[in-house]
């Protein structure tokens, strides 16, 4: 008879996506998913201690079983045309802004940047890094952005509270230019006053 | 300077080259780090220099791009100008106006600076995951629920489109019968009465001719005693309409001809 663990390490050798905790304890009935955590550590400690070539990691808020680092090598050797694409700096720093900023819209990350980032957003977009969160209520009713769970797992991250910690706070420069745009942004310190709450 | 900016080592966690800044805000932190100027004290003089020094050097890709530097250098300009008006020039002293601009600069240095330090923390990330490599495919078979997370308006989008074009594929089109034209009409009557004398306008219209038809073959009709080709005798009201081929008729040779009115009239009956 398979043990508990043993079925969580075919129900992460068959998942194509992170598994939650709370998958885990629907499918093998337990009673709640600290639970399924534990067995999931108990597997990671299995494999730690065997020196196995997988492992078990956090990402996207599930589980996920991958190789290790060290095997790297051999996989690069096997995939031969398999090189992971990096993403360009300019990617990477819009990427930044929005996963920092979300949700947020293209003129507040051409406004940080300093530069039109149309281009980037749309190549964001088809990795699906990014996705639309909705319209922003704002001249032009611009698409708001934000990132998505194959982010977080790209990236190797369990949320977007493993993000590093900014000293000072992220300011999106007021676009408006002139004493105008300031005011404005003071009278309206809603959204941005609840995200950075709910990130720190 | 611009051989201090390329040469000098950069800091030690970027290194850039000339022509490669994402923007004006690049260049100017680039301009910054190199200079180990600190951020809070920016030196607007010397800086407004050097970056006028690079623009010149920079190559454009398109205008947008170009325009995004000038306007940041016409910031710059526009600073170093406020500079030059205070009596004593060693002490850089802006009026309001200038003090908030070169604030809001900095506080757009000191943000790009920390979005770039993001993105190489993210750079690092990446790499690190560039090693690992997890399961791409399930075979499991498709769940009936489908989590509904990563779902985005995009996605329907793309589905709502690809659904119009596959209508537009597949719906048939209403072929429409071309309406017949007043000229044809006219040498199809004068076609039949060729071989006999006399013809009732219903054998003309009857059958499946439509009302755009009926109407047309009345303007034909009517057309063709004008021209004096045809005599009509109608006995009785809504009697039946009898054409007779006129003896004396100028002759067959005559170009038939009908009135660009008439032939307006036969569109204009489509639409009834």
């Amino acid at each position: 008879m398979p043990t508990p663990t043993d079925v969580v390490e075919a129900l992460l050798f068959a998942s194509d996506t992170p598994l939650e905790a709370d998958r885990i304890r629907d499918v093998l009935e337990l009673t709640d998913s600290d639970e399924a955590r534990t067995l999931v550590d108990e597997l990671r400690v299995r494999y730690e201690k065997e020196d196995r070539a997988l492992a078990v990691v956090e990402v996207g808020g599930g589980y996920r079983m991958v190789t290790r680092p060290q095997i790297a090598p051999w996989l690069m050797r096997l995939a031969k045309t398999r090189t992971k694409a990096r993403l360009s700096r300019p990617a990477l720093e819009t990427l930044a802004i929005i996963a920092y900023r979300q949700p947020v819209s293209r003129p507040e990350v051409d406004a940080v940047r300093g530069v039109n980032s149309e281009g980037v957003l749309d190549s964001l977009l088809e990795r699906r890094l990014l996705r639309v969160a909705g319209r922003k209520e704002a001249p032009g009713r611009p698409f708001l952005y934000e990132t998505t769970r194959e982010f977080l797992v790209a990236f190797g991250l369990r949320d977007l509270n493993d993000l590093p910690k900014v000293d000072g706070e992220l300011v999106i420069p007021d676009m408006g230019g002139g004493p105008d745009g300031e005011a404005q942004a003071q009278q309206d310190p809603g959204p941005s006053g609840a995200d950075v709450t709910t990130r720190s | 300077m611009t051989t201090a900016a390329s040469e000098s080592p950069s800091s030690h966690l970027l290194t850039l080259r000339v022509g490669q800044f994402e923007g004006p805000l690049d260049l100017l932190l680039h301009l910054c780090r190199t200079n180990e100027i600190d951020l809070a004290a920016l030196p607007v003089r010397s800086i407004t220099d050097q970056y006028l020094v690079h623009l010149e050097s920079l190559e454009f890709q398109d205008l947008e791009t170009a325009g995004a530097y000038l306007v940041m250098a016409a910031t710059l300009i526009y600073l170093k100008s406020k500079l030059l008006v205070p009596p004593d020039e060693n002490e850089e002293q802006l009026d309001e106006e200038g003090e908030a601009l070169r604030h809001e600069l900095e506080e757009r240095l000191r943000e790009y600076a920390r979005i770039k330090a993001l993105g190489s923390w993210l750079a690092e990330r990446e790499a690190e995951q560039a090693l690992v490599w997890g399961r791409t495919g399930s075979e499991l078979p498709t769940p009936d629920d489908v989590p509904l997370e990563d779902l985005s308006v995009h996605q329907l989008e793309r589905a709502l489109k690809r659904l119009i074009s596959e209508q537009a594929r597949r719906r048939p089109r209403e072929v429409q019968p071309e309406p017949m034209s007043l000229l044809e009409r006219m040498t199809e009557i004068l076609a039949v009465l060729r071989d006999t004398w006399s013809l009732l306008f219903s054998s003309l219209t009857g059958g499946e001719r439509r009302r755009p038809e009926i109407v047309v073959t009345l303007l034909a009709v009517l057309e063709l005693v004008r021209l004096g080709r045809i005599r009509t005798q109608q006995t009785e009201l809504f009697g039946d309409i009898v054409i007779e081929r006129r003896e004396d008729s100028p002759g067959d040779n005559v170009p038939l001809s009908a009135d660009p009115d008439f032939q307006g009239g036969a569109t204009v009956a489509d639409s009834h």
